[in-house]
Parts: structure tokens; C-alpha cells; sequence
């Protein structure tokens, strides 16, 4: 059997920034080969955002933010807007099982590299085309972050005390939605290319795949006009549910959620708080019902226990309940490292840095982080060189004209 | 007419809540997804909120939603004869998806090694709240206890008030997506081996992946963000993200650098025509305003910043969501509505990408409008899924048809309360 899943399938990579890069990690991690193509000319932003090697940005080598999602991939340096740096770009084109882009549909289309001319030269290609909106309709071309399509995208609309009082879920949320669906979409057209020899183009919205994560309030909306709002933690399936102060620790606020199914739930809960039954909220009803006078019942109630032993207590008696991790407690998360989630790699520049692990285990063919991000043109000399055969004095030369830059 | 992805590709789910959206997804792609259910019905159809908020077997949104392109049959797993069947179906299958409370497959003999020596092509995909190594692995998990085990919790709400979670929960939809991708990875490595495995998705580490590698921040910089409201939150400057507008509220990113000056001035140059603009905006070099100049920020940065804000409210205050959407994509500016469903139910953008679908409604035949194919596909589209099923709806033809049961059987295996 072989070591990675993935093994033999190559990868052609002109994704940039979140959602791409994220999902060729996927396919790179699980052992494919994959080749990402960047230019100094149109660098991605990533290399240049925070965090960095020593909380300072020294060079466009000591970004953890690409680092993490550059893993165990090799990066060649092509300026893809001059011709000869594409005609490079080409003859790697024949090894390429798949080529991924997340750029405007313009970008590729403009570069004559779009999947009508790609498919031309290769057509059992299977080409991923990744952008915010998707390659058709009136806002094909709207560029963006991740943050703006999460606000697009409704889960803005979904977050927050109240409607006057939102609070948006933390980051470029949709980066982290997207590329889920992008990995299945590749992996099932390869799937289907290796029964029947036929590629095609993916058109993935990153828009469309986020909105798979509202569905059930969209099909409420449709069906009966009620328009979600922000929930303040509150739960039509759970009472007490929410986040509740604990002791500080460090001199920093801790805090635990908790959510209570049943009333038998409810009853064993006040048993490992030491407080009496009230019969204000003796059923899943009235703790409904009467949520904030629940919260404010429940407050001093957990207010002097330690989150981690509370933790520990109330889930020995059957309730569902975690402390509401901080980055640093991640870090010392004892679920997360018995799942050897973290992991430290030794970055050509950066040294050892902390990278996230899989979030998922395969008991034959696991997945590894098996380098770090390539510093930009690591493998300009391997691949230019070892795959296409150039010399050394030619490479010399392309980078002296910029087309490898 | 189905996709034609994963055709001939079958899928057994018996997941709750945590991994429904994985076995929607095979389906989606065209693979046989039979739900496995008790006779009163998965746990899925309890997920409140339900249709028009009357709860069934067949009315709660998150079931309609995730359960749509599935089939569904009825096995009591508490009897031999029920197990039995279940084995039958996993023999015939190529992947299992399940998220029950760490052993009870085993406890009732059909854990892994029992399932693969049926089948050793098996690929059983399990989603585990924390996995299943660490001290929290027989832990209970509601969703929101798991988006605050990610740490996606600390980082939402208002200083000084309770951390969020959203009010569709979101755990159980990363590790049910993340358990399709296991699989179709697993599916790879198995066309190599013609062999199976077992593969187990933490959910805790699903939520941190969506952290966007804050995890690192402590680490490299010796401190971490806490939530920051309606703020973009970062340790070097507090940029106001949420801004209000006439009808609801609007994002806006102010940026610079080589990403976000074009935006910025383009901004700028738009208020100065309604004359919202200060000098200093217009005289800003906002190529130069990056996140490494943030390193060494001054007191006339901060005002600045605190100014562009104040402006920014102000000038948003005099227009609704959907002008402010339409000039700002004109202009290229780095601005979006804060959409509600009814925007979404609404937009141009996908009503031309054909992007909702009609469902009939399993308990009625109700056409139900929901969210259409996640991606594109030139050759094999993903069409309209088959409705949620009503519980047991394909005893018959699963296991007659694929089983080879005589209808006596199944006659026989429904009045001793086996199916």
C-alpha cells in the first residue's frame, strides 16, 4: 500500500491567498504533488500579513499565516504576465492531473490560460476555478476578502446579541467553509476521471459553498418568510445554553459553555454546582422560556469554579459542557494533543514555527505535514531545471529578465 | 438524473447532527446514500428549529436541509436480527459515516474490525467531538460546546459580554464536511490498495482550522486577540469592520498596501464627491499603510484611524444597503451588505447561476426552495436533490432490490419490529 493516499497525482497551483491554497494543502498533505506558481510581480498577500517570525515582518519569507497553508508543496517563481514565463508554465501542463485557480475570471482568461485553452492541450484535464462569486453572473469580477463574503454571504446577519447588536464570527470565516467543498469537488472529478478518462472544469463559488452552511434558514426564509437573526446564544433544543464566567485565571477572563439537553440533564448540573432544584425552570420549557432569568441563575452559580475542573465535573455527570478556548489554552489543549493536532516545522527561514495539524486521522494512509511552505522559488532549480530540463545558465537568465521572479 | 461523480459509490450514514452534511455532500456528488434509522426515526429529525415550528418525523429544518439526496431504511440495531441487516447493507457498501458516543458500535459488535471483516474495501469514517486518544473522548458535545473548544467562541462578541456562538450552529457542519473530504481522500488511497480503513474527524480541530492560524499569534507574538465586537480585531490596530447604513449594516475594510489602497482611495475620492472626505484622507499615501507600518503606529495614526471611522458611519448613514453595494462594486471598493436571507433569497447574482432548487417536502410534497449545488461542473452537474426521506420511505427497495429479500421477509422482519 502506499505511504500517502494521494501519491502520483500531480498538481498545477496558481491559487492564491485562502481558499485555494487551503485545498491544494489538502491534496498535498495526503501526498500529491503539488507545484504552486508565484511572481514578486503579484505576490500573495499572505507572505506579507501576520503573524511573523519574531512578531516582526522581515521578509516575505517569514509569514506563518502562508506558511500553514503552504505546507508540503514545492513553489516555482513564473511572471506569468510576460509570454515566455507562461510558455514555462505550459510544459508543465502534461504532468498536471489538475491545474487550481483562485483568481477573478478575468486573471486567467486575460493570461490565455483559462480552462478552453488548457483543456485544448490536455483534455482529460481537471481544472479548479475558485473565486468569490463564481465564473458567471453579474459579480463574477467582485474581488475581495473572505470577510466581505461572510458578510454576503448571511453568517454576519446570524451573529450577534440582537439585531442592532451584531457581532461578526471571527476572520475571513467563508476561507475556512469553501475549500471543504472545493477538496470534494476535485477529488470526486478525479475519481470520475480515473473510471471513465474525461476531466472537466469546476466552477466553485465560494459564495454557493458558503451558503451550504445557512441552508436550513434559507429554506425557512422561503417557506414561511422568517428571516434569522443573531441568536445570543440562545437554542430551541438546549436550556441552559451559552457561556458562562468562570474563575479568572492568569488575570485573564475564563469562561465555559454549557448546554442541557433534558431535565434530567438539568438536575444532575445543580447537583455538581451544589445548588437546589427551583421550580422556575424545572422543565426544558420554562428554562426556554424564561432564558434570561435562567442565564442570571446560572451565573453565580458557575462564577468561582475553574473552567477546567467544571469541565471535567459536569461532563463525569453526562452534561455537555468546555471551557471557551483561548489561542494560548489551544495550545495546551489536552483533547488536541493526544490527537497530535499541533505540530512544529523547520521553515528554511523562519525555523521552527507552529503549524495546525489534520483534522482528521486515516488509520492506513495518514496524512502528514510533510514540509514546510516553500520560501518564495525554493524549487525554481528542481523544477525548471530537473523537470523541464533547463540549464542552469538559462534559469540564470530568466531570472536576470524577471520571467522566473 | 443524478450527478454521475461518485455513480455506483454507497454510502451508509448513520450520523446525527455532527456528520448529516458529509453524506449530503457524497450524495450530492452522485453517490447511494441509504440512511440507517430506528424505527421512530434518526436523530436528525429532532434537530430543532422545525418547519413553520411544528415538530415531526419529517419537519425539522436542519433534517430537510442535510438529509435531502438520501434514502432511508429502518433497522432495530438493539436486536441480532437488526444488526444482521445493518452488516448486510455495509457489504454491499463502499463507505460508513458515524458519530456515535465513543464505543457503542462496539458494544453492540459492530465496530470496525467486525465491519471490515465483512468488508475489507470499507472505508467507515467516525466524527469524534475530541477524538478519541484524550481525556475528552467519551465527552457529550453540543454544538456550541464544541465552538468553544475550537476557540472560535472566545473570539466573537463584545468585550465584557458573554462569547457567541451563531445562531445556526456551525461545529457540526465543518466536521460533517470534513468527513467527506476524509472519505474521498480515503477512496484514493484505496483504488491503489483495493483496501479500506477507518478514518476519525475531531471536531475540536475542524473549529480551530477556521481561526484563520491565529493559533500562531501567541506564539510569535507574545499575545493573542480577544473578541472584539464589531471590529476587526488585530494586536496592532483596531479597524471598525461593522458600519451601520439607512436599512441594516455594511462591512468595510479599510486597507492599504498593494491589496487595499486602490479601494481605500477609490473610497476616498467617492466621499470627497458628497463631501464626507478629511484633507488628510485625500493626501494619504495609502500604499504605505501596511501591516508592517502598523508596527509602529503614532497618536496621529490612531486619531486618523478613529477620524476615517467617525466619516465612514456618517457618510454610510445617508444611504441604504443595496446602493451602497451596487457603487461599491462599480467603484471596486472593499465593502459588502451585512445580507440577511431575504437578501440572499433575492440576489442577482445567484438568481443567474440558477443557484436555488425546488424540493418537494417529504411529509407533503410542499415545494421547499433551498441552496442548490456547491460547485459547477462542466461535465457531471449536481442537480436538484431527491427530498429528505420519510423514515423507512425505501424498506422495500432496498431491501428487496439490493438485498435480495423476498417481500415475505420483509413482511416478517416489520412485524417482529426489525425494520
Amino acid at each position: 500500500m502506499a505511504r500517502f493516499a494521494l501519491e502520483g497525482t500531480h498538481v498545477l497551483d496558481f491559487t492564491w491567498v485562502g481558499v485555494g491554497p487551503i485545498t491544494t494543502k489538502y491534496l498535498a498533505d495526503n501526498g500529491a504533488d503539488v507545484i504552486r506558481i508565484e511572481s514578486a510581480h503579484h505576490i500573495d498577500i499572505l507572505r506579507v500579513a501576520p503573524p511573523w517570525k519574531d512578531g516582526q515582518p522581515s521578509s516575505i519569507n517569514s509569514s506563518q499565516f502562508f506558511a500553514s497553508y503552504n505546507t508540503s508543496k514545492k513553489g516555482i517563481t513564473l511572471d506569468l504576465a510576460k509570454p515566455e514565463a507562461r510558455a514555462l508554465a505550459l510544459r508543465l501542463l502534461p504532468w498536471a492531473d489538475v491545474v487550481a485557480e483562485s483568481f477573478t475570471p478575468h486573471v486567467m482568461h486575460n493570461l490565455e490560460l483559462d480552462y478552453p485553452i488548457l483543456s485544448a492541450l490536455k483534455p482529460d484535464l481537471v481544472m479548479l476555478s475558485t473565486c468569490l462569486q463564481g465564473q458567471t453572473g453579474p459579480r463574477a469580477e467582485f474581488a475581495g476578502f473572505g470577510q466581505l463574503l461572510s458578510a454576503i454571504s448571511g453568517f454576519y446577519s446570524i451573529s450577534g446579541y440582537a439585531n442592532d447588536e451584531l457581532c461578526p464570527p471571527y476572520g475571513a470565516y467563508t476561507d475556512y467553509v469553501a475549500p471543504r467543498f472545493a477538496a470534494c469537488a476535485v477529488l470526486a472529478a478525479l475519481e470520475y476521471r480515473r473510471n471513465t478518462g474525461k476531466g472537466q472544469h469546476i466552477d466553485l463559488a465560494q459564495y454557493e459553498a458558503g451558503l451550504q452552511f445557512m441552508s436550513p434558514a434559507i429554506i425557512d426564509y422561503f417557506a414561511t418568510g422568517r428571516v434569522a437573526g443573531p441568536g445570543d446564544n440562545r437554542s430551541e433544543r438546549y436550556a441552559p445554553h451559552g457561556a458562562y464566567r468562570c474563575r479568572d485565571e492568569d488575570g485573564n477572563e475564563r469562561w465555559i459553555a454549557i448546554a442541557v439537553a433534558d431535565d434530567a440533564g438539568w438536575r444532575v448540573m445543580l447537583t455538581v454546582l451544589g445548588a437546589a432544584p427551583d421550580d422556575r425552570f424545572a422543565s426544558i420549557q420554562s428554562r426556554i422560556e424564561r432564558r434570561d432569568e435562567l442565564d442570571r441563575f446560572m451565573d453565580p452559580l458557575v462564577r468561582d469554579h475553574p473552567a477546567d475542573d467544571l469541565t471535567v465535573a459536569l461532563q463525569a455527570a453526562g452534561v455537555s459542557a468546555y471551557p471557551i478556548q483561548s489561542c494560548i489554552d489551544l495550545h495546551r489543549d489536552d483533547n488536541l494533543r493526544a490527537f497530535d493536532f499541533w505540530h512544529w516545522l523547520e521553515h528554511q527561514e523562519m525555523g521552527p514555527s507552529p503549524y495546525e495539524g489534520l483534522q482528521h486521522r486515516m488509520s492506513a494512509t495518514p496524512g502528514e505535514l510533510r514540509s514546510a511552505a516553500p520560501v518564495m522559488g525554493q524549487h525554481n532549480e528542481e523544477i525548471l531545471g530537473g523537470m523541464l530540463g533547463l540549464s542552469r545558465a538559462e534559469i540564470e537568465r530568466l531570472q536576470r529578465d524577471e520571467i522566473v521572479f | 438524473m443524478g450527478c454521475e461523480l461518485l455513480d455506483g459509490l454507497r454510502v451508509i450514514d448513520l450520523t446525527d447532527d455532527k456528520g448529516s452534511l458529509g453524506g449530503k455532500i457524497l450524495a450530492d456528488l452522485g453517490a447511494d446514500v441509504i440512511r440507517v434509522e430506528p424505527l421512530t426515526g434518526g436523530p436528525t429529525r429532532n434537530v430543532a428549529p422545525f418547519l413553520d415550528g411544528s415538530p415531526g418525523p419529517c419537519t425539522s429544518l436542519f433534517f430537510l436541509a442535510y438529509d435531502a439526496g438520501k434514502r432511508s431504511v429502518t433497522a432495530n440495531l438493539d436486536s441480532p436480527d437488526g444488526r444482521a441487516l445493518l452488516l448486510d447493507l455495509i457489504a454491499k457498501s463502499d463507505f460508513v459515516l458515524e458519530s456515535f458516543p465513543a464505543g457503542y458500535l462496539n458494544s453492540i459488535d459492530l465496530g470496525y474490525e467486525t465491519l471490515a471483516q465483512r468488508n475489507p474495501a470499507l472505508i467507515q469514517v467516525s466524527i469524534s467531538p475530541f477524538g478519541e486518544d484524550g481525556p475528552g473522548r467519551g465527552y457529550r458535545a453540543a454544538d456550541i460546546v464544541t465552538w468553544a473548544a475550537g476557540g472560535a467562541m472566545f473570539l466573537m462578541g463584545e468585550p465584557g459580554r458573554p462569547p457567541l456562538e451563531m445562531s445556526i450552529p456551525q461545529a457540526r457542519l465543518h466536521s460533517g464536511s470534513e468527513a467527506a473530504v476524509a472519505a474521498l481522500i480515503a477512496l484514493q488511497a484505496r483504488r491503489a490498495s483495493g483496501i479500506g480503513q477507518r478514518i476519525v474527524v475531531d471536531m475540536q480541530a475542524c473549529v480551530v482550522w477556521t481561526l484563520m492560524n491565529e493559533q500562531a499569534m501567541p506564539i510569535m507574538h507574545g499575545d493573542y486577540l480577544r473578541r472584539e465586537g464589531a471590529y476587526l480585531g488585530s494586536k496592532v490596530l483596531r479597524r471598525k469592520l461593522v458600519f451601520k447604513c439607512r436599512d441594516g449594516f455594511v462591512v468595510m475594510m479599510i486597507a492599504g498596501g498593494t491589496t487595499g489602497a486602490g479601494s481605500t482611495t477609490r473610497m476616498v475620492q467617492w466621499m470627497e464627491e458628497r463631501g464626507f472626505a478629511a484633507d488628510w484622507m485625500k493626501s494619504t499615501n495609502w500604499l504605505g499603510w501596511t501591516p508592517a507600518m502598523f508596527m509602529a503606529l503614532n497618536q496621529r495614526d490612531l486619531d486618523e484611524n478613529a477620524d476615517m471611522e467617525d466619516r465612514l458611519q456618517r457618510f454610510f448613514l445617508t444611504m441604504d444597503k443595496r446602493e451602497i453595494f451596487s457603487e461599491g462594486v462599480r467603484r471596486r471598493i472593499l465593502l459588502a451588505p451585512v445580507a440577511t436571507v431575504s437578501d440572499i433569497a433575492h440576489d442577482e447574482q445567484l438568481d443567474s447561476r440558477r443557484f436555488f432548487v425546488d424540493v418537494p417536502a417529504p411529509a407533503n410534497g410542499r415545494s421547499l426552495r433551498m441552496p442548490g449545488a456547491f460547485a459547477k461542473f462542466s461535465r457531471t452537474p449536481i442537480g436538484a436533490p431527491r427530498p429528505a426521506p420519510r423514515i423507512g420511505e425505501h424498506n422495500d427497495e432496498v431491501y428487496c432490490g439490493l438485498l435480495g429479500l423476498s417481500a415475505e421477509k420483509v413482511e416478517s422482519l416489520r412485524a417482529q419490529g426489525i425494520v
